[in-house]
């Protein structure tokens, strides 16, 4: 075998569509401002202007804390929601869909509160959590929530039920049914509920932070709208996009560890 | 040899089987009786939709038969449990297991103790040819292989009774016919009481000393024909058992009897 085989296709097409697709919109950016200048960098600044941004906020506090104090705020709140929305979510959704009677008594009272909005929410975890942590933290558990229990609820309804006999011909009880087959086939359908909660629990938390608190990524766009400062709130756009892509790049490798038994 | 007036292994007695309603439903099967006595192996034929899977099913256990008693040894049977074991038609492995994980599965349900585990998923594995399969999953593996997972899965709980429902019916034709000749010589060897359901006649008269033939849906018992048993052509490959007069004229009687069946839908 040549060491120096071709690499292998699965991984290296995307990336490099990935990567032409972000170069091609560097260029233009690039073009845009510093080039052509066709737009002013109080409507868009320049990518050298963003970065230059960037490297002073790691360094020097803005709107109260540097950059990474911001991000690590961001994460901190984010990670409670989510975690209490995935702990929760999941045994919910999958005892939704094994016990009748429990989504039978369940479900219209679920479906109502899943279509209001989760900022609807903020006010009231305002009253009764102040500014503070769990303010956002429940608003980000209220977004991520619905989709952690539809996607694991789904998922177990579509487990073939010729498996849920097999399991008590082979003398499994309800437990071991679900432990060793119903929820390990639902596993890929968890886990898109898991990558959507996720990634709608970043969006509701920066949309909480623009309205409450102190810290954070949305706090720090909205202060630099109040500052004027353009090259401010597009480091913390990107870094709102960066960090949503890098939690989801875990979230898949996670996935792929879990079940070695899935088709490529 | 059998005596025919033993209690039978599995006794199906007047089973009827509504699905929804009775009497507005769909009645699927209709006041069908099925004995088995100790190993013996027997067939059930009979069109497609005429409600063999569902004897099947309540015979397992799996769902309540409208009317009618399942039994073991004379007594009722219950719910379904090691006593009797089901190959189902589409394998019904466990995907997110491994091939031995799958065969060890029933045995961990059923509490048999650990080293004995061991070792009749070691044995199941020889038997059917899937040691180098071992730490597979299911999805790795061809149909026939995943049917032989299912077999042994089966077969490692030792059951007294062996259900199986069309259980080549999904397979090509080359890995039907492997399959059909190792299960012919294990229930030779060894003495399985087995139900196997499937609509191929010659399948059942290779493999069954008697054959049952359903009517189109609802199903009822139409005929049943005796087969010999214990003879030199039973124990071939199929295609030398098909070139024998006895095996000729069974399926001529059996596949005119299913004919019917069809013509008249
Ligand atoms: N779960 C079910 N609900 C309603 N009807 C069913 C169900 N299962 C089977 N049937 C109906 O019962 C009849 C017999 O089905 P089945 O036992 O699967 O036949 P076979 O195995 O002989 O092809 C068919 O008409 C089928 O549509
Ligand atoms: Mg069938």
């Amino acid at each position: 075998m040549a060491v120096n085989a071709s690499p292998s296709p699965i991984l290296s097409r995307p990336l490099a569509y990935g990567a032409t697709s972000l170069g091609i919109l560097a260029l233009a950016w690039v073009l845009a401002t510093s080039v052509l200048g066709w737009v002013g960098p109080e409507v868009l600044p320049s990518p050298l202007a963003v970065i230059a941004r960037f490297a002073n906020l790691i360094v020097e506090p803005f709107a109260g804390a540097a950059l990474f104090g911001h991000v690590l705020a961001s994460l901190e709140r984010w990670s409670y929601g989510v975690f209490f929305a995935i702990v929760l979510g999941v045994p919910f959704g999958i005892f939704f869909a094994w016990v009748p009677w429990f989504r039978a008594v369940v479900n219209p009272v679920f479906e109502t509160l899943r279509y209001i909005p989760p900022f609807a929410w903020v006010p009231i975890a305002i009253l009764w959590f102040g500014a503070s942590t769990a303010t956002q933290a429940m608003v980000v558990f209220i977004a991520a929530f619905p989709a952690c229990v539809i996607n694991a609820q789904l998922g177990v309804q579509h487990v073939d039920n010729i498996l849920v006999q097999a399991a008590r011909v082979f003398g499994a009880d309800q437990l071991n049914t679900l432990r060793r087959v119903v929820v390990p086939v639902a596993t890929p359908s968890i886990f898109t509920g898991i990558r959507i909660a996720i990634s709608n629990g970043w969006m509701a938390l920066v949309g909480a932070e623009l309205v409450v608190g102190k810290t954070g990524l949305g706090f720090l766009i909205a202060q630099g709208q109040q500052n004027d400062s353009v090259s401010t709130i597009f480091v913390g756009i990107i870094a709102i996009g960066v960090l949503g892509v890098l939690i989801d790049l875990c979230v898949q490798r996670l996935e792929r560890r879990l079940m070695p038994w899935q088709l490529p | 040899m059998l005596e025919p007036s033993a209690t039978p292994k599995l006794e199906l007695r007047n089973i009827t089987k509504w699905y929804g309603p009775e009497g507005t439903g769909v009645l699927a099967v209709d006041d069908c009786s099925v004995s088995v006595q100790k190993g013996e192996f027997v067939c059930v034929v009979g069109p497609s939709g005429c409600g063999k899977s569902t004897l099947m099913t309540v015979g397992a256990g799996l769902e309540e038969a409208t009317h009618g008693e399942i039994l073991i040894d004379g007594k009722p049977a219950g719910k379904p449990g090691p006593r009797r074991s089901v190959v189902f038609q589409k394998f019904a492995l466990f995907p997110s297991e491994t091939v031995a994980q799958n065969i060890k599965f029933g045995l961990q349900m059923t509490n048999v103790p650990r080293d004995e585990q061991e070792r009749r998923v070691q044995q199941q594995l020889e038997i059917m040819g899937l040691t180098q399969f071992r730490d597979s999953y299911p999805s790795q593996l061809s149909g026939g292989m995943q049917q032989r997972v299912a077999i042994a899965r089966a077969l490692a709980m030792q059951p007294e009774i062996l259900l199986m429902d069309e259980p080549f019916g999904a397979l090509d034709a080359q890995t039907r016919t492997i399959l059909q000749e190792e299960v012919q010589r294990l229930s030779h060897q060894m003495h399985y009481t087995v139900l196997f359901i499937t609509h191929s006649v010659e399948e059942a008269v290779y493999l069954s000393d008697r054959v049952i033939v359903m009517s189109r849906r609802p199903g009822r018992i139409k005929k049943e024909i005796q087969l010999p048993r214990d003879v030199a052509w039973k124990r071939g490959d199929i295609e030398q058992a098909a070139e024998h007069p006895e095996f000729i004229e069974a399926r001529r009687e059996i596949w005119a009897l299913v004919r019917e069946e069809i013509m008249a839908a």
